[in-house]
């Protein structure tokens, strides 16, 4: 098991190469001069020519390369060409605040979801299960950023009830968090639905009953033991998605996490920090898809041998 | 004659699909005695799993509707017993084995918990106190006790027959449900698993339904054999009886199919034409229309059950006329 | 349970001499949400197609008028925005702009991830290796930012909004037709077709694409949904189709502006994106249940 995850810990560094390599080059034809961006209009030539130098943006594109990486390994990801401030400790002190509402996204999803799933599974082709699905269906089809612009229309400019931009407070987080987990609870309630659907057919059910075990029991030790695989894959693969969703809810709701971040960088063409936010966000992604399949690996002796056996 | 253990009386169920109402049992009687083994032998779609599965009152509903009839088991009537009397029932009374052990067990149990989970919920003893009990199971079914902590995707198909056996037989029932249960094994496997059925059966003198589409061994574990199409029985009888003195065409047609090793010249007789499609059965004798005795009265009305002698009874209007002889019997 | 397997035997039996399209085709018709789905995505490709019959681009769409900020009204069914223009006007005409990226971004990411899913799933090895580090890479990052990017390297443009798109549908495709073709290759049905010496092209094109087409028409459909949304996004975040075209993020972008005093500009093109993807959903899942019948009841 151990010898798993160093594995995979191992296997996280070609990725982590790759991307940077093309995010890298990407910034470097997309971004724009850095020169121009760091001195003041006023600024001479020499001035100019000399601050290139320095930042060695006259070295070929490899060594500029070479010297990130290596700058990247000990820590060293540069410095905002807009503020001046360290890339790394920028991108660790926004951290926080997405994880703050991706979490609490991720749990308003799963308290609505798996319920609603299960239930409307056991209820499947009544009207329980149709208004279940209808509601699911409406939630996949609409984009988040605007369900939070819904949300905030009424909860903060027709009610006035929270607050809709900023985060001086838990109550700032509840709108955003609302936006984020209501959009993944669509999708996850599909996914725990047919889940469970598929599990409730299968004969080990039926030897379940056969034994004597109450509904209840078959259903909720039986079934659900089995259904949590595809649900927790699921919601695994849904990260990238609670990383997608939470960037645009902290457009809409100002909220100052990584998203923010990155899309005012972009906008500002601020190369390094641009760069550095999309590496570390890509570390940050490997690693949680690393938790998920260990998750996985509790949940499911069969991929626990599998991980054993493959060493 | 001897007392029985259950008794199905006019069982009819139906499966209510988009697509149509599918009978799949219709009319059916038999009964099983006490501490006797009977076969039930029938194609696929004969309806012998939801025989088995009304027994236990775990038709799947939807789509499945269990229309009228009675299961009485030990005297009381399966279909009206409560749900606390069902799971009372299931597994202390009467347990099942499933025909694929593949996916009879549940993949993320170890087979240890799943043969407790029986005695746990029957006995209120503890957990830690049934899992014992359950590598005492294992052992009697010949797996070492150390392996109650494996999980089902580490035993082999026959391995794993025998941890569902352990399943069934772990609160010791009265009486057994057998679906096929070495259709999924390899033929050699096979013979291992009946053997050690018969075995437990006798030593815990238990009763059983057997359901087969093997005659071979329903001639070498069963007391009393059921003929079954189309959802009803057409031939009942000791095993005995049915085998050397077979009266329903439909079985004849059965042991014509098989090959017979005495006389490897003979070709197979094979039964013409498929099963009728369930969701529209002929009219009179579901078996009229494949029946090389077929009259125009078998097309009239559903044949009765009626007694040839002894335990043996067959649903057959050839027997209105009293000389009639299959020509299996005919020819010796 | 042998009585299922009859019935399924017995259905066949019945729909001998119908095709397979035909039966997909049969139960799709007896689903009514995949119906009123498939009903509303012709009448959108009509609006789209008409919208230059009924309005003029440069007086209706992107002109001035004095009716400035107006609440919806029968003059104007969703009101007004800041610069007077008619918001149903531009939620109907923006149609086209949704259509054309969805549909555009699925087909670029289809073809691309076609042949490299195919490629993996059938050679395996050095392929299989290269398609799927490359897919992990693109997992790895917020698909949003990566869109992003791509759009800040190549321009703001439809066309580059496209390319972005189409990456992440790409890699969708690719795994889904790698598993598919793994599977299906694997079977004995295409061993026997190699035993009778049947070339590898041949093999690819008459056993294995067909039948790895079901997943891939499902995901097609629930793809032009999930491409519109994300179009829409980039929009929203001002790296889509710019200004003043009236595509349906790009109009939530400007609206967002007056969301306190004029939320219908907010209220109507997320309106208009939600039920077009809603109407593909509903497509999708029935033709899902139609190619898949075992999945459903």
């Amino acid at each position: 098991m151990i010898r798993y995850v160093l594995k995979r810990l191992l296997f996280m560094i070609p990725t982590i190469l790759l991307t940077s390599l093309i995010i890298f080059f990407a910034m470097k034809i997309a971004g724009g001069d850095p020169v121009k961006q760091i001195l003041p209009e006023n600024a001479t030539v020499e001035q100019q020519e000399n601050l290139r130098e320095e930042m060695g943006l006259n070295d070929p594109l490899v060594v500029q390369y070479a010297r990130y990486m290596a700058g990247l390994i000990t820590g060293d990801m540069g410095e905002s060409y807009v503020t001046g401030k360290d890339v790394l400790q920028t991108f660790m002190e926004r951290l926080p605040m997405t994880l703050a509402l991706g979490g609490s996204a991720l749990i308003v999803a799963c308290i609505i979801s798996v319920p609603l799933g299960i239930y409307t599974a056991l209820n499947q082709n009544t009207w329980k299960d149709t208004t279940g699905m209808v509601f699911a269906l409406f939630g996949v089809s609409m984009p988040n950023f605007w369900l939070g612009l819904m949300l905030m229309l009424l909860f903060a400019v027709k009610w006035k009830l929270l607050p809709s931009q900023g985060a001086e407070g838990p109550e700032y987080l509840v709108l955003p968090a609302l936006t984020v987990g209501l959009g993944l609870a669509a999708l996850i309630t599909r996914t725990t639905r047919s889940a469970m659907l598929d599990v409730i057919r299968q004969d080990y059910m039926t030897t379940a009953k056969a034994k004597g075990a109450s509904h209840r029991r078959v259903i909720y030790y039986h079934g659900l033991k089995n259904a949590m695989i595809p649900i927790v894959t699921a919601i695994g693969m849904q990260f990238s998605l609670v990383m997608t969703g939470s960037a645009l809810a902290e457009v809409v709701f100002s909220w100052p996490g990584i998203g923010r971040l990155v899309f005012e960088s972009i906008d500002k063409r601020d190369e390094p920090m641009v760069t550095g936010a999309i590496i570390l966000c890509c570390i940050l992604m490997s690693i949680i898809n690393l938790v998920v399949d260990l998750i996985y690996a509790f949940l499911d002796p069969r991929i626990k041998a599998q991980y054993s056996n493959k060493g | 004659m001897s007392e029985k253990i259950l008794e199905i009386k006019d069982l009819v169920v139906h499966f209510e699909t988009d697509d149509g109402c599918v009978k799949a049992i219709n009319g059916l009687t038999l009964s099983v005695g006490k501490e006797k083994t009977l076969g039930l032998v029938g194609e696929t779609g004969a309806g012998k799993t939801t025989t088995a599965l009304s027994i236990l009152n775990l038709v799947p509903s939807p789509p499945g509707v269990i229309k009228g009839g009675s299961i009485e088991l030990d005297g009381k009537d399966v279909l009206q017993m409560s749900d606390k009397e069902l799971e009372h029932m299931r597994g202390n009374d009467v347990a099942m084995i499933f025909q694929d052990p593949m996916t009879a067990l549940n993949p993320v149990l170890t087979v240890g918990e799943q043969i407790a989970e029986s005695i746990m919920l029957h006995e209120h003893i503890s957990m830690k106190d049934a899992f014992e009990r359950a590598k005492e199971m294992l052992k009697m079914v010949g797996i070492a006790e150390s392996r109650a902590y494996d999980y089902p995707h580490q035993f082999s198909g026959g391995m794993r027959q025998r941890v569902v056996i352990a399943i069934a037989l772990a609160c010791q029932p009265n009486f057994l449900i057998a679906d096929e249960p070495t259709t999924a094994l390899d033929v050699t496997i096979q013979a291992q698993v009946l053997d050690l059925m018969k075995e437990l059966i006798e030593k815990n003198h238990m009763s059983m339904l057997l359901i087969t589409h093997d005659l071979g061994v329903v001639a070498e574990v069963c007391n009393d054999v059921a003929v079954m199409y189309a959802g009803r029985i057409v031939e009942i009888g000791s095993t005995e009886e049915v085998f050397n003195s077979t009266r329903h065409p439909y079985t004849e047609g059965l042991f014509d199919s098989l090959p017979n090793l005495k006389e490897q010249g003979e070709e197979l007789v094979p039964i013409k034409g498929m099963m009728p499609d369930p969701m529209r059965l002929p009219e009179g004798c579901t078996f009229a229309p494949r029946c090389p005795y077929a009259t125009e009265a078998c097309t009239q009305t559903v044949p009765e059950l009626r007694k040839m002698g002894g335990t043996h009874f067959v649903a057959c209007h050839a027997y209105d006329d009293p000389s009639f002889r299959l020509r299996r019997n005919a020819n010796g | 349970m042998s009585e299922k397997k009859t019935v399924s035997v017995e259905t066949l039996n019945e729909y001998k001499g119908r095709s397979l399209a035909q039966e997909t085709w049969r139960r799709f018709l007896k689903n009514k949400g995949a119906i009123v789905g498939m009903a509303f995505m012709i009448l959108l490709v009509i609006l789209a197609c008409s919208g230059d019959l009924i309005y003029d681009f440069q007086v209706d769409i992107t002109g001035f008028s004095a009716d400035l900020s107006e609440s919806p009204s029968l003059d104007h069914l969703f009101g007004t925005d800041q610069l007077g223009r008619d918001i149903f006007a531009r939620v109907i005409y923006g149609t086209r702009y949704s259509l054309i990226i969805g549909v555009g971004s699925v087909a670029l990411g289809l073809v691309v991830g076609l042949i490299t899913g195919s490629l993996a799933g059938f050679y395996g090895g050095f392929w299989d290796q290269l398609v799927m580090r490359a897919n992990d890479i693109l997992y790895s990052i917020p698909n949003i930012m990566l869109a992003v990017v791509i759009v800040q390297l190549l321009g703001k443009s439809i066309g580059s909004l496209l390319v972005a798109l189409s990456i992440s549908s790409a890699t969708s495709f690719a795994k889904i037709t790698r598993a598919a073709v793994m599977t299906i290759r694997g079977q004995e049905y295409v061993e026997s077709a190699y035993a009778m010496g049947l070339p590898t092209w041949k093999i690819i094109l008459k056993h294995i694409i067909p039948n790895c087409l079901s997943p891939i028409i499902v995901q097609v459909t629930l793809a032009i949904g999930s491409n519109i949304i994300s179009a829409s996004s980039l929009s929203f975040l001002g790296v889509g189709v710019p200004i003043p075209i009236p595509e349906w993020g790009t109009m939530l972008a400007e609206g967002r502006t007056y969301i306190v005093s004029e939320p219908w500009m907010c209220i109507f093109p997320g309106l208009a994106i939600m039920f077009t993807v809603l109407a593909l959903n509903l497509m999708g899942d029935g033709l899902r249940d139609a190619l898949d019948p075992k999945l459903k009841r």
